[in-house]
C-alpha cells in the first residue's frame, strides 16, 4: 500500500476546476454508484475499473470513513482483466474448431464462425479461471487540488483520468513540465517566453553530432 | 501554440531542470538554497540515466554524477532523463528519483516516524504468563485504534511528501525564472565549462544567474 506504507512512487494531477457545493455527500454517492463491479465470464468487455477502498481492492462497499481522511479523498483504483493464457487459449480454440467441423462433415470455416467460436471458447475458459485484479492507490488532496496517483503505468493513469471525470466530473491534468509551470507562473506571462524555448545543447562544438 | 504542444514539444524542460539542479549541487558543494527555505543539502546519489534520443547511459553508485562518464555524457549531447537525488532539511532525509519528461517522482524514502515496526510496544516476553494481565480489546475496538493509526501514519507521510514537493517546485520556479530569462544565455556558457571540466568561477556564475551579464572567460577559468 504506497499511499500507507513503504516507499513512494507517483504520478501527479492536478484537478481541473473547483468542487461543487456539499461535494462530500455528491462525491460518496457517484463513488458508490461507480465502485468497483466484479467482471464475470459472460461479459462483453475483458477489462473493467472501478473504485474501491485504499489498500483493499476486495472491499467495494464504501463508507464515508473509508474516503474521507480530513482534507483529503483516498480511494483504490480497481481495474479486473481477463488474461486467459495463450498457448492454452489456442490449444483450445483448436480443439474446438475440430469438433465443430467433424460434426458438421466440413473442412473450413468461415470468418465469422471462427469468430463466434473464440467467443464461445473464451467465455468457457473463464468460468475456469478468474480475472487479473491490479488495484493502484488514489489520494486526492481537496485543499491543493492534487491528485497523487501511486503508479507510472501510462495505461493505468489514462484509465483513472477515465473513471475520474465520469465520477467527480472534473478533468485530470497530468503533471509535465509545461503544466506545472503554469500552475507556478499562470498565464499570459509564461506563454510567450515558453513557446520560444529551443532545447539546450551542452554537446562539443567540434567532432560530436 | 496549442496546449498539447506546449506540453508534449517542451518536455525537454524538465530535463534541463535535472541538468540544473545537478550543476547547483556541483557547483555550491552540495548546499542548495531558496528564498523560502534557506539552505538545505542536495546532492545526486545512486543512479542517473542520460540519454538524446534512442541512446542512452545509465550510471550507478553512491556519486553517479560525479565521475568522467556523466560529463562525457552531456558532451556528447545527453541529458539526464531521472536521476537520484538526496535531500538533507534539517536532521530529516529524504530520497527519491525524479523523472524528467514527467517530473514524476519513484522510490520515495521519507524519514517518517509513525508506523515503525519499533513504536510497536515490545512484548513482555520474559514476565510469568500469571503476572501478564491481557487487556483484551474487542474487534471494534482494535480496529477503530488501527485505522486511526493508519490514518495517522497517511497524515505524516503526505506532510513530508507535500514538504518535499513544495521545496521542488520552489526550485523549478528559480529554475524557470532563469531559464525563460535573459540570465540563460548567460548560464549555458558556463555550464559547457563545467561540463568539460573547466574551473567554473562561482561568483560570477552567480552574477550570471542572477541576470547581470558577464563575460564568458570571467565566468569560467581554463584548467
Amino acid at each position: 500500500m504506497p499511499a500507507l506504507k513503504g516507499s513512494l512512487t507517483y504520478s501527479r494531477f492536478f484537478v481541473n476546476g473547483p468542487l461543487p457545493t456539499s461535494f462530500q455527500e455528491k462525491f460518496l454517492k457517484s463513488i458508490r454508484l461507480r465502485s468497483m463491479k466484479p467482471l464475470e465470464p459472460d461479459d462483453e468487455v475483458t477489462e473493467r475499473s472501478g473504485w474501491c477502498r485504499l489498500g483493499e481492492p476486495m472491499e467495494t462497499e464504501l463508507s464515508f470513513e473509508d474516503l474521507f481522511y480530513n482534507s483529503y479523498l483516498n480511494v483504490g483504483f480497481r481495474t479486473d482483466r481477463w488474461m486467459i493464457p495463450g498457448p492454452l487459449l489456442r490449444t483450445k480454440l483448436r480443439e474446438a474448431e475440430s469438433a465443430y467441423l467433424q460434426k458438421r462433415g466440413r473442412e473450413r470455416l468461415s470468418r465469422k464462425e471462427k469468430t463466434e467460436l473464440k467467443d464461445l471458447v473464451s467465455k468457457k475458459l473463464r468460468r475456469q479461471l478468474a480475472p487479473v485484479t491490479r488495484m493502484t492507490d488514489v489520494s486526492w488532496s481537496l485543499d491543493e487540488g492534487i491528485v497523487r496517483f501511486f503508479s507510472h503505468a501510462p495505461k493505468q493513469a489514462a484509465m483513472l483520468e477515465g473513471l475520474f471525470v465520469k465520477t467527480f466530473a472534473l478533468k485530470l491534468v497530468p503533471e509535465a513540465p509545461y503544466t506545472l509551470a503554469a500552475r507556478l507562473q499562470p498565464e499570459p506571462d509564461l506563454a510567450p517566453g515558453w513557446d520560444a524555448l529551443e532545447p539546450t545543447d551542452l554537446a562539443e562544438e567540434e567532432g560530436v553530432a | 501554440m496549442q496546449l498539447v504542444d506546449r506540453i508534449e514539444k517542451r518536455r525537454f524542460v524538465g530535463r534541463e531542470f535535472l541538468l540544473w539542479l545537478w550543476f547547483e549541487s556541483e557547483l555550491f558543494e552540495g548546499t542548495l538554497r531558496t528564498r523560502e527555505h534557506g539552505s538545505f543539502g542536495f546532492w545526486v546519489e545512486r543512479q542517473i540515466v542520460l540519454t538524446a534520443g534512442v541512446e542512452g547511459t545509465r550510471i550507478k553508485g553512491p556519486l553517479p554524477a560525479a565521475g568522467r562518464e556523466a560529463k562525457e555524457s552531456l558532451r556528447r549531447g545527453k541529458l539526464p532523463e531521472s536521476a537520484g537525488f538526496h535531500l538533507v532539511a534539517g536532521n530529516a532525509e529524504t530520497s527519491f528519483t525524479l523523472k524528467a519528461d514527467r517530473l514524476a517522482i519513484s522510490g520515495l524514502k521519507l524519514p517518517t516516524v509513525l508506523g515503525r515496526a519499533e513504536d510497536v510496544p515490545p512484548q513482555l516476553l520474559d514476565a510469568p504468563r500469571r503476572m501478564v494481565k491481557r487487556k483484551r480489546e474487542d474487534a471494534a475496538r482494535r480496529e477503530s485504534r488501527e485505522s486511526d493509526e493508519s490514518h495517522e501514519a497517511f497524515y505524516e507521510r503526505m506532510g513530508l511528501t507535500r514538504d518535499l514537493e513544495g521545496r521542488l517546485e520552489v526550485l523549478y520556479r528559480d529554475f524557470l525564472a532563469i531559464r525563460l530569462g535573459d540570465a540563460w544565455k548567460w548560464v549555458v556558457p558556463v555550464m559547457r565549462a563545467w561540463a568539460l571540466g573547466d574551473e567554473v568561477d562561482v561568483e560570477a556564475y552567480v552574477r550570471a544567474r542572477d541576470g547581470e551579464p558577464v563575460a564568458k572567460k570571467r565566468a569560467t577559468r581554463a584548467r
